[in-house]
């Protein structure tokens, strides 16, 4: 994919996360104030994902890069709003939830209940491989979001 | 113990109940509404301090809270039940903010209890029907994320908004939470098989993942992790499990979709 195809891939890819973003910030109610934070969150967040795995990392790694990035747009949007961090977080790592892999897993343990047992080798290692990548990308989004607070913004604590 | 720099003058009885209350209260709502253990424990805190206790200690469980006021050498402790509703921001960000204005000793006592009522009797900012489009077409452009092409798309908006107010008219009617979200998955899942019957589309799959993500229990999870990271492991354990569960509930309602309209899975 050359520079300009990538350009306005990511710029799709973009979009549609905002919009998702903008959807369940709306779900959870969140302050209308808050919401382009919210829509701008999810867009830079999954387009910086995008961008990883376009340039050939594995969706683990470069959905812990786009949940940090989510988690660090979080701060600052929160101090500039000044509300809680977690709407932003929120409305935004719901882009990044594999929900493809997670269906495919789910979809392939069905499966397995019913398939003839010489051909279920296949089914069982796909099931297994995104199972895991469902798994370790939920973490990856957890551990993602925590990061800039826990590295750059400790506060002492209060209690 | 943390000794105080300068010692506050002892509140009376009556004011004593009045800080624990107020705060129990606030942090009650934040429980309710989706808030992280820390925050709930930290705005406890600001409250009762900022309103004249010396010290406050703040239990958070998974379905309760209690807290102890400490001032001059009088204490309390009270304990507030607490049943999850659902998610609220806005009453989150609300709360948040009385606590900083409290802290900041703009409010006293009387003042903070009228903006708790108000706070508690918050309407909800959004039309149901706007939720219901947007969170329509959220699950549509995650439909377009995940490779799917433009028939695909409209059949994830139609099958997420009818499920979307499925959701509504279900938990409007005080089904079991866990019952609203096999019901709905179930219904997302026989609106958006109509792609795969009609072979609309290249992958007609992707509307079925695409369709049931509004349930996708993404508050739950992330602050269980948030609540394992800080230290907080019974909220975050019991978070963790409430989240296995409704995704446990969005296979299940997805199964019973597919097997009763015939269409293949993958």
């Amino acid at each position: 994919m050359n520079a300009v195809d990538l350009i306005g891939f990511l710029i799709q890819d973009a979009f549609w996360s905002a919009l998702a973003a903008t959807g369940f910030a709306i779900l959870f109610n969140v302050p209308k104030r808050t919401l382009v934070g919210c829509a701008l969150g999810g867009a830079i967040g999954h387009a910086a994902r995008t961008l990883l795995m376009q340039t050939g990392v594995e969706i683990e790694l470069a959905t812990l890069f786009g949940a940090t990035v989510i988690g660090l747009v979080g701060v600052l949007f929160a101090q500039r709003w000044r509300v809680p961090m977690t709407i932003f977080t929120v409305s935004a790592a719901v882009t990044l939830v594999p929900g493809g892999f997670a269906y495919r897993a789910m979809m392939g343990i069905i499966e397995l209940s019913t398939a003839d047992p010489t051909a279920s080798s296949t089914i069982l290692v796909a099931t297994i491989i995104n199972g895991i990548k469902t798994g370790l990308s939920l973490g990856a989004i957890a551990a993602g979001i925590a990061a800039p607070r826990l590295l750059f913004f400790r506060e002492r604590p209060v209690v | 113990m943390t000794e105080q720099p300068t010692r506050k003058p002892p509140l009376e009885r009556e004011a004593l109940r009045d800080v624990i209350d107020l705060s129990l209260w606030a942090g009650q709502l934040l429980l309710q509404h989706g808030a992280e253990s820390a925050r709930i424990e930290e705005t406890v805190h600001h409250l009762g301090t900022g309103l004249g206790a010396d010290w406050m200690d703040i239990l958070v469980s998974p379905n309760a809270i209690a807290a102890t006021t400490i001032s001059g050498g009088e204490f309390r402790t009270k304990i507030r039940r607490v049943v999850a509703i659902g998610v609220n921001m806005q009453i989150i960000a609300e709360v948040n903010d009385l606590s900083r204005k409290v802290s900041a000793g703009a409010l006293d006592r009387f003042q903070v209890r009228a903006e708790m009522e108000r706070i508690d009797k918050l309407p909800r900012q959004y039309n149901r029907w706007v939720i219901v489009g947007m969170v329509g077409l959220a699950c549509a452009a995650f439909s377009r994320m995940l490779g799917g092409d433009w028939p695909v798309f409209f059949v994830t908006l139609a099958a997420a908004s009818v499920a979307m107010w499925v959701r509504q008219e279900l938990t409007r009617r005080y089904f079991n939470s866990l019952l609203v979200v096999v019901g709905t998955a179930f219904v997302a899942g026989v609106v958006a098989s109509s792609a795969s019957i009609m072979k609309w589309g290249a992958q007609p799959q992707t509307a079925l993942a695409a369709s049931v993500l509004l349930l996708v229990p993404g508050v739950a999870l992330i602050n269980c992790a948030d609540d394992l990271i800080q230290g907080h492991l019974v909220v975050g354990i019991i978070r963790g499990i409430t989240g296995g569960m409704v995704c446990l509930g969005i296979a299940l309602g997805l199964l019973l979709a597919i097997r009763l309209m015939g269409v293949s899975g993958l």
